[in-house]
């Protein structure tokens, strides 16, 4: 008992010190989590007044918090439905942060080529109708790989996960069978025998651990675990490779006509060079903070993600949001109030 | 011949029960070798001192995940043993058979409940009023997994004072609760220390109730606020499909058992020195 009380004593001491920063918890999608961390660490070096502490818990997960007021804001790769706003004690704005893709990543033993998936296939398998690695229709689009004649191991995410919303978004556009069957949402009941992955650090972990499987998480959490990820037939019918550039080709169209709300999808955008699992993602900021420090915090963190901040997408496998949506969004920051 | 085969037998049962032994003793030493194999590797002195970094990124500490565990394992035990003593003296020596064998009952139910449910409890009675996570509702959750294992320790080594020594102290004219606090307790002090101290340890690695009650900090974070601590950063840790990130995990699963090995023997010190222990 005693060594607690001290424990607590202490812990307690030093909960003190550090008690004049302005703090700012925030939660959701595990898609951007890495640059978020990583900005939220880099701001606080600028700025060590400000503490903006975030956890990657999913975008299904961040949503619920921000509806039940636990969490100063959310984040999620999905656009808020009109339901889930009208569930919100305090309306929040859409502020995207970066662009990113879901990639097909996969484990088969013996392959380490670069794997082309046309979309109609990508959701057979997932529909459970590809069942074999060495099935006709793969190793038609992929000449001269040796495939086993394997099971394949399909994995998919358990939690609420808005990489999960942008994957079947693009396969209800690409497959009428998928959208009447499974439909286009953050977690949805998958019709073939799946294995369930947390985060898309989970899924990545367990594609890196299972021989012959497959997964879809965003693009960062492939290259940073050096898996292999498929390039993907577009709405155009060239084959795409999940890139940067692939990423911005398909958020033109988007960009000018961006709505006044940022809600947009740009999954299977149509043009040569887009890659057809793209998506915006999203900051959701309260639009109004009672409290004047914390307001002058998130806004100050705002500007700064939107100018200096873009300039870390890169690094971190990331696109940068086009200029004209970064103009749009300094407008609606001054809607924060 | 037929004593031949009694000893045969004897034997042969003695050799099996000694490898069941050996075999349960075995299990935590394996565990133990095997952090201490993998951990011992990844501890330096970063590793106490600094505050994580962000997802994927290699280096950084656990500080603040090491003093957010002893802050909110600590506040459960001021909250949970004090609760489950007194609740564990009632059963013991105020047994008035209904209401009492309620309590008992209850106690165990709730020792039975799955603990992410306990942490749903704490979300909904703590965090959701309180409008924000904090280290204090990770405590109360905790706090509600401690009461029955407490309670239920308290009574059994209460139980097992013999009676002779009660009926004594009573005979020479002690009160009821003095001869509790002066005759029963300490002499069942050991055993409901070491019940203390099971409980303690159990609570101390749950990750579950405290996944969406302290939440998580990669800062500092204070009592009222959202809190790192060892259990939830091993299972994201774990669950990561980065290298560095699992390095990590062995080491803070290292940190967690030195710190309840460390807790229990500073308990057991304070023990031995402080109450000195009639014998029944």
């Amino acid at each position: 008992m005693k060594s607690f009380s001290w424990a607590v004593c202490v812990a307690v001491g030093l909960g003190a010190t550090a008690a004049q920063a302005q703090k700012i918890n925030a939660a959701g999608a595990t898609f951007p989590a890495p640059i978020y961390q990583k900005w939220f660490g880099e701001y606080h070096t600028l700025h060590s007044g400000v503490e903006i502490n975030y956890q990657g818990v999913g975008s299904g997960a961040g949503v619920n918090q921000l509806t039940g007021g636990t969490v100063d804001f959310a984040a999620s790769d999905f656009p808020l439905t009109d339901e889930q706003i009208s569930k919100l004690k305090v309306k929040a704005l859409h502020f995207p942060t970066v662009m990113g893709a879901v990639v097909l990543t996969y484990n088969i033993p013996n392959v380490s080529t670069e794997l082309k998936l046309s979309s109609d296939v990508v959701a057979d398998i997932y529909l459970g109708k590809i069942t074999k690695w060495s099935d006709a229709r793969i190793t038609k689009d992929n000449p001269g790989v040796k495939f086993p004649n394997d099971d394949i191991v399909v994995i998919r995410r358990t939690d609420g996960s808005g990489t999960t919303f942008v994957f079947t978004d693009f396969l209800s556009k690409v497959s009428p069978e998928w959208k009447m069957k499974v439909g286009n949402s953050a977690s949805v009941s998958w019709p073939g025998q799946t294995l369930g992955g947390n985060g898309n650090a989970g899924v990545t972990g367990l594609v890196k651990q299972t021989p012959d499987s497959i997964g879809y998480v965003e693009l960062g959490y492939a290259r940073q675990n050096k898996l292999p990820y498929a390039t993907i037939k577009n709405a155009s019918g060239n084959w795409v490779k999940p890139t940067l550039d692939s990423v911005t080709a398909a958020a033109a169209g988007a960009a000018n006509t961006m709505p006044a709300d940022f809600r947009v999808s740009i999954t299977n955008e149509k043009g040569k060079d887009a890659y057809p699992i793209s998506t915006f993602t999203y900051m959701l900021i309260p639009a109004q903070l009672a409290d004047a420090a914390k307001l002058k915090a998130t806004k100050g963190f705002l500007q700064w993600m939107l100018t200096d901040g873009q300039k870390d997408c890169a690094s971190l496998d990331y696109a940068p949001l086009p200029k004209e949506v970064v103009a749009k969004e300094m407008k609606q920051l001054a809607l924060i109030k | 011949m037929r004593l031949r085969w009694r000893k045969f037998v004897n034997a042969a049962m003695l050799s099996a029960s000694g490898v069941c032994a050996v075999i349960a003793v075995s299990a935590l030493f394996v565990i133990l070798a095997f952090l201490v194999y993998n951990g011992s590797k990844s501890l330096d002195w970063n590793f106490f001192t600094q505050l994580p970094k962000a997802t994927g990124e290699a280096g950084g500490g656990m500080a603040n995940a090491i003093v957010g565990s002893l802050e909110i394992v600590g506040m459960a035990s001021l909250m949970g043993i004090p609760i489950g003593f007194i609740a564990g003296v009632y059963l013991s020596e105020f047994d008035d058979k209904h209401f009492a064998s309620l309590v008992r009952y209850t106690a165990d139910l709730l020792n039975g409940v799955p603990s992410i449910i306990v942490g749903v409890l704490a979300w909904t009675l703590v965090v959701l009023p309180m409008r924000h996570f904090s280290a204090f509702s990770g405590a109360v959750a905790l706090a509600v997994m401690l009461i029955p294992i407490v309670t239920r320790q308290t009574e059994q080594f209460l139980r097992e004072v013999p009676m002779a020594l009660r009926e004594g102290s009573l005979a020479l004219g002690a009160s009821k609760w003095k001869m509790i606090a002066t005759v029963a307790v300490p002499a069942g002090s050991k055993g409901i220390l070491t019940g203390m101290i099971l409980g303690v340890a159990r609570i101390a690695g749950e990750s579950a109730p405290l996944l969406f009650t302290a939440f998580n900090n990669q800062f500092w974070g204070g009592i009222n606020e959202p809190s790192a601590s060892l259990p939830v950063m091993i299972y994201y840790r774990a669950i990561s499909p980065y290298d560095d990130w699992h390095r990590q995990a062995w080491a803070a699963g290292l940190a967690l058992i030195a710190l309840v090995l460390l807790a229990n023997i500073a308990a057991r010190m304070v023990l031995a020195r402080g109450i000195s222990v009639p014998r029944g």
